[in-house]
């Protein structure tokens, strides 16, 4: 048995296509994960690596294709079934209950018991055993609450309890999203420890350098289809990137002239918290003039929107300032900073730029309850509203055309293309847009990007927040990347490609600009020094 | 949840409650107040009665909001209790009624509401009922139903004098000074309460099923992740909390002796303060029991008071409880609710 | 034939029944009727049980609702005050907040109408003008004090994180404690044997208009139904309706759009508060005509509730919503005179409704159940 289990892979996916409505989402997909490797699934956002491991976690149904655990065909229900095969998941978002010890979440559904109670010591020497045999280093912690933990001790908590459960097959989605570079390298240590002792991992990440260092081999999704499979030694950080991108250009740049005008929206030494109160943007300066779009591109998470929300008056300033048009605005409200002429295309359309069991004619009213012509005097004129609905629906081409409808019902893209449109029609003079092409269709991408480059002629200035290389590249004049809450960079679109600007984005600053760690205030931008 | 987790909580809890004892001592002096007439065996016993059923019916509540469910009808599960105690004691014991009916009446008593609960519990874990307007109406139905029920019976929605629960005395113990008198001869149902408090607290943080009632109302997905059905440990949670507020109204009952109906009933709010005893109490037993006796001793008060020849008017005396609750929920008012309280919850399978 | 013809008729009935199931308006207003008729059934099989006649029960209970032009008049008056507390539950519902407090800000209200007319009538003319004059005095000084008992239990959520719920159930025992006692003590008017106010002089009443009847005034309703007007067309037609509700709807796109939530909280519980004193100056001045212990004015302000949700927290659903419960009332206050079944009954039934409108679930499960709606819902 064990003889013929060291011969067959630990996981073996066939054909795995998984399809959401009419997004594929996994095209064909073959992976196969041998025993005691790390092999690293790498890939853009939306490139399919969550979902196709969560076919084989049991949370999806395939489509099509097969799976095989240890050899034998196996298709799982729920993470239940997965889990007794053998295969964990330790999720981006930690499975921990957060005010419950170490010791009570680890043993969580497979409590020890003694006459009627938890038998506390024979948890604590099973979890001691374990975390002793792959250097975990949790054993001092297992009566704090998880609440009280940092991240990487948080992780190290949810890969303990997996194997306290029996895993074999660990899949660990982005570990290293959450950690700071002292905890990944604790992390990759883990995972020699575990691979080491005969367990296998799949590692998601959509950073080159990781799946380089920490892995085996490389297996790269691109729009839901497997590139390749390459052993990680004989590789470069190059070569990934390229498979990763592709070679499709989707959008060309086209040639354009650049004669920004006066700065319009400048922070000087942001430094903002998110939401858990740990500092996400960090001395963050920046200068969008009339008649130009700042790039700001970076994978998701690196405090965008975190700065956009500071800029457009959602969230406090920690210290710093913003200025608008010169005056200061760092403490306006939302409500003024909209009056004044700020607009915001905000990153959740869902939650926050639409209200969706609004109509649109309701809808059309969202951020504009203190603008004439749509109320004065306290008054909302549900006729000018309306009128601004259907002229917004109209010319933004919203489909179903109809301002009744709710918004819940429309797509994606026209949800979108409804708020830009909102957001435009009342002649802001800067405007924020956080990945306004996310979950779009491609005809509305071209045309929202259309948009912002008329905008532009007209001489608005814009912020545009991407994690979409080639959009990013299309539309800015200049291009800053954000990393870890930092401008690491900045790029000129013209001359700068797709693969440097996503070594960029995983955190490699520019060999020769190290020095001078840029920032995107240059006097002069770069596109109009070289015009 | 551990006692370390909590310690700073606690302390914070602990400090106002010092405060505020600080403060009464303080305001006792200057007003030259006779403590000592106040403060008697006498009104510990009568506040430890008091705060029996606000105990148990707070126990109830902070189980089921630990499940991840908010079972704001706690009052009105009172009033049932209360109202099916009197019922089923007049239905055992007529007009010569033995400590034996009284209890059996309890036990029916709880048993109706556990039946009442079934219904509540189903409502708002299958048809998703929402959780507020369902507890509200559970209340409605107490002020109509219990009421009806001694209209029913009496002709009026004040039972006659019933039968209230004798003291257990331990013959040679109950001598003991102060001690003596507050354990060995004492009614039962306030160690009854104090049996299930402690049992509750050593269920909650020391049994398999205490760790999945808390992991259903922090991070349900962690629970079902683990194999867990949350959906039944919620309904386990919720029919306790029913079963509590019903022994909880049965206690009070138990205690006066007879059945009010008139205004908002004999329960007139108890149920409502018990939700604001286990949150004071930071969602754990005994501290919601410790919680419960605080707002007992100061519905109390009014009786020392006029023992103590100090002339505040009763109404107003009456309100201290309620006032209280308002202040301690300002104060403490971020406590942390379980993340997943209010959300019904679809296992993936 | 007939099996076709039933085939058909089964399709429009699923048709009809679909289009109830996606139109909201239709589909809250099914709820609300089934609600209705199921608590109705229930109450009547509780009767049946108790060992009453249901039937006889039922006339009853139409008798006492419209029997005559005095059951029309009681309902009438029943339905002003629970159309103005309804109203006020419904404004803080729609906005997310949820101001169980109404029926103490109801009593806080209308003993301040009282007080503030008793205060004031030495200084007026002792006639309809100086009558008018008062009842206008009165009436704002309700409103102000039903706004700001409401606007406290605001401020303790919006920057103490005090749960609203619990907070003005407190004010609401408060409040009845503290009139209580007042009108007992300190306020009881002079050789009063009962716990009352003084009366408010004769001058200071809604005409007698239509109905002929000692406290009810077609001049109330009409108060009544001029204030679900103006809180209409607030929700509906004002940047504060549309802040209110959209904070209600979705904080988040709120907040998106500028609307600071914790002043939006603050001023939803205060006008909320300002309704619910409406309410308690209307039945002060119409159907009281003094203060007596609030513990026995009837809970006008928590069967609010139950009309406001009844009317899915739409101000213009309340009126409907105000005069079912209305009836309900009126045939309550004929069945406890003409009849042997308890009248507590009907706080049941009010109970059984509430319930059932917490769950539309409940409601849309049967209908799939039995297949109305057809499949593709």
């Amino acid at each position: 048995m064990a003889t013929s289990k060291a011969q067959t892979s630990a996981v073996r996916l066939e054909g795995i296509t998984k399809r959401f409505g009419d997004v594929v989402a996994n095209d064909d997909i073959d992976f196969t994960l041998e025993r005691g490797e790390v092999h690293a699934l790498l890939g853009e956002n939306g490139s399919g690596k969550t979902t196709l491991m969560s076919v084989l976690y049991g949370l999806y149904d395939q489509n099509a294709g097969t799976i095989h655990v240890d050899g034998e065909p196996r298709s799982f229900d729920s993470p239940r079934d997965a889990m007794d095969a053998g295969v964990g998941m330790i999720h981006q978002h930690f499975q921990l209950v957060e005010p419950m010890t170490v010791l009570q979440n680890v043993v969580l559904g497979h409590e020890p018991t003694e006459n009627g109670l938890v038998d506390e010591s024979a948890a604590r020497a099973e979890i001691e055993e374990i975390s002793s045999r792959y250097d975990f280093d949790v054993d001092e912690y297992l009566d704090t609450p998880v609440r009280d933990l940092d991240l990487g001790t948080r992780q190290r908590v949810e890969i303990v309890k997996s194997l306290y459960r029996g895993a074999e097959i660990l899949i660990l989605d982005e570990p290293t999203a959450v950690l700071t570079p002292q905890e990944v390298e604790g992390l990759f240590d883990v995972m020699d420890e575990l691979t080491a002792a005969g367990r296998s991992l799949i590692f998601i990440t959509h950073k080159l350098d990781e799946g380089l260092t920490a892995a085996d081999r490389v297996t790269v999704l691109r729009d839901g289809a497997a590139v390749g499979t390459v052993p990680a030694d004989g590789t470069t950080e190059q070569e990934l990137a390229r498979m990763m991108v592709g070679r499709e250009i989707l959008f060309d740049r086209q040639p354009r002239e650049t004669n920004p005008g006066d700065p319009v929206l400048e922070a000087a030494e942001l430094r903002v918290r998110g939401d858990r109160g740990l500092e996400r943007v960090t001395d963050v300066d920046l200068t969008v003039r009339e008649g130009e779009i700042l790039g700001i591109a970076g994978v998701q998470g690196n405090g965008q929107t975190e700065l956009a929300e500071a800029l457009t008056g959602l969230r406090p300033v920690e210290s710093g300032t913003v200025r608008f048009g010169g005056e200061d605005i760092t403490g306006m409200s939302r409500r003024r900073r909209i009056e004044a002429g700020i607009a915001y295309v905000p990153e959740d359309r869902q939650t926050e730029g639409l209200v969706q069991d609004y109509d649109l004619v309701r809808n059309a009213l969202l951020g504009n309850q203190t603008i004439e012509p749509y109320a004065s005097g306290g008054f909302v004129d549900w006729t000018a509203v309306r009128e601004h609905a259907e002229n917004i629906v109209e010319e933004y081409d919203v489909q179903p055309p109809n301002p009744d409808t709710e918004a819940s019902s429309l797509s994606g893209g026209n949800q979108q293309k409804f708020i830009v449109g909102r957001e435009i029609e009342h002649d802001p003079d800067v405007i924020v847009a956080a990945h306004p092409t996310r979950g779009v269709d491609i005809g509305s991408i071209e045309f929202i990007h259309d948009r912002l480059l008329e905008l532009r002629e007209a001489g608005l200035a814009i912020v545009f927040v991407s994690s979409k290389l080639e959009e990013i590249q299309k539309l800015s004049d200049r291009i800053a990347v954000m990393y870890e809450g930092e401008f690491i960079d900045t790029a000129d679109p013209e001359d700068v490609t797709e693969e440097e600007l996503g070594l960029l984005m995983a955190g490699h600053r520019h060999e020769a600009d190290d020095e001078s760690a840029a920032d995107a205030t240059e006097d002069a931008p770069e596109g109009g020094a070289s015009s | 949840m551990s006692l370390v987790e909590n310690a700073r909580g606690t302390r914070v809890r602990v400090g106002i409650a010092a405060a505020l004892l600080v403060l009464a001592a303080v305001l006792a002096v200057q007003l030259d107040v006779p403590v000592a007439d106040i403060v008697t065996v006498g009104f510990i016993e009568r506040a430890l009665q008091a705060a029996a059923p606000i105990a148990l019916a707070a126990i109830g509540g902070l189980y089921a909001e630990k499940s991840g469910v908010f079972n704001i009808g706690l009052e009105g599960f009172m009033i049932f209790g209360a109202a099916n105690t009197a019922a089923f004691v007049w239905f055992f014991g007529g007009e010569s009624v033995t400590q034996g009916d009284l209890w059996l009446a309890i036990l029916a008593s709880v048993a109706v509401s556990l039946v009442y609960t079934v219904i509540f519990a189903v409502l708002l874990i299958r048809y998703k009922a929402d959780q507020i307007v369902a507890g509200l109406a559970v209340w409605f139905l107490g002020l109509g139903f219990g009421p009806f029920t001694a209209v029913l019976l009496w002709g009026n929605r004040n039972s006659p004098r019933l039968a209230s629960m004798n003291d257990v005395t331990v013959p040679a113990l109950a001598e003991i000074p102060i001690l003596g008198r507050l354990l060995f001869d004492a009614s039962p149902l306030v160690l009854l309460t104090a049996v299930l408090a402690v049992a509750a607290w050593v269920f909650l943080y020391h049994t398999r099923y205490g760790y999945w009632l808390q992991a259903a109302g922090e991070n349900p997905e962690a629970l079902d992740t683990a194999g867990i059905s949350v959906t039944r440990v919620r309904y386990a949670a919720v029919l306790f909390s029913g079963a509590m507020a019903g022994l909880g109204g049965a206690v009070l009952l138990a205690h006066a002796g007879s059945f009010t109906g008139t205004g908002d009933t004999m329960v007139n709010g108890r149920g409502w303060i018990g939700i604001v005893a286990y949150l004071f109490g930071n969602y754990n037993p005994l501290g919601a029991a410790a919680a419960a006796l605080l707002f007992g001793g100061l519905d109390m008060l009014q009786i020392q008071f006029q023992t103590a020849g100090i002339q505040l008017p009763n109404r107003l005396v009456n309100l201290f409880p309620y006032v209280a609750v308002v202040v301690v929920l300002t104060i403490w008012g971020s406590t942390r609710m379980p993340s997943a309280v209010g959300e019904s919850y679809e296992s993936e399978e | 034939m007939s099996g076709s013809d039933s085939s058909r008729g089964r399709a429009a009935l699923d048709r009809a029944a679909a289009r109830m199931l996606n139109a909201s308006v239709l589909q809250r207003l099914a709820i609300a009727t089934a609600s209705t008729a199921l608590a109705l059934v229930v109450g009547l099989v509780v009767v049946a049980a108790a060992g009453y006649d249901p039937i006889d029960f039922i006339a009853n209970v139409f008798e006492g609702a419209f029997g005559d032009d005095a059951a029309v008049s009681r309902t009438l008056k029943f339905t002003t005050i629970f159309i103005l507390t309804g109203v006020a539950v419904a404004i803080a519902f729609r906005a997310g907040v949820f101001n169980i407090g109404v029926q103490g800000q109801f009593v806080v209200g209308g003993f301040a109408t009282v007080m503030s007319i008793l205060w004031l009538a030495p200084f007026l003319p002792e006639n309809a003008v100086g009558g008018v004059g008062l009842i206008v005095l009165g009436t704002l000084a309700g409103i102000v004090a039903g706004g700001a008992y409401a606007a406290l239990p605001g401020v303790l959520k919006a920057y103490g994180g005090a749960n609203e719920i619990i907070t003005t159930i407190m004010l609401n025992f408060i409040a009845v404690g503290v009139v209580g006692w007042l009108v007992e003590g300190p306020l009881r008017g002079e050789g009063n044997r009962a716990p009352n106010t003084e009366r408010i002089p004769e001058y200071v009443e809604f005409p007698s208009i239509v109905y002929d009847s000692p406290d009810f005034s077609v001049v109330g309703l009409a108060v009544a139904l001029a204030v679900v007007v103006i809180v209409a067309v607030v929700v509906a037609r004002t940047r504060f309706g549309y802040d209110m509700v959209t904070s209600g709807h979705q904080e988040s796109a709120a907040t998106y759009s500028g609307v600071d939530a914790k002043r939006t909280i603050v001023t939803t519980m205060a006008f909320s508060g300002m309704v619910a004193g409406v309410a308690g100056a209307v039945f002060a001045i119409m159907i009281q005509g003094y203060y007596s212990d609030p513990s026995g004015v009837g809970t006008y302000g928590f069967d609010a509730i139950a009309v406001s949700l009844l009317a899915a927290n739409n101000p213009v659903g309340v009126v409907p919503a105000g005069l079912l419960f209305g009836g309900l009332d009126s045939a309550g206050a004929h069945i406890g005179l003409n009849s042997d079944v308890p009248v507590q009954l009907i706080d049941g039934i009010v109970g059984l409704v509430v319930l059932f409108v917490s769950a539309p679930e409940l409601f849309r499960m049967a209908a799939a159940r039995t297949g109305l709606g057809g499949d593709d819902r």
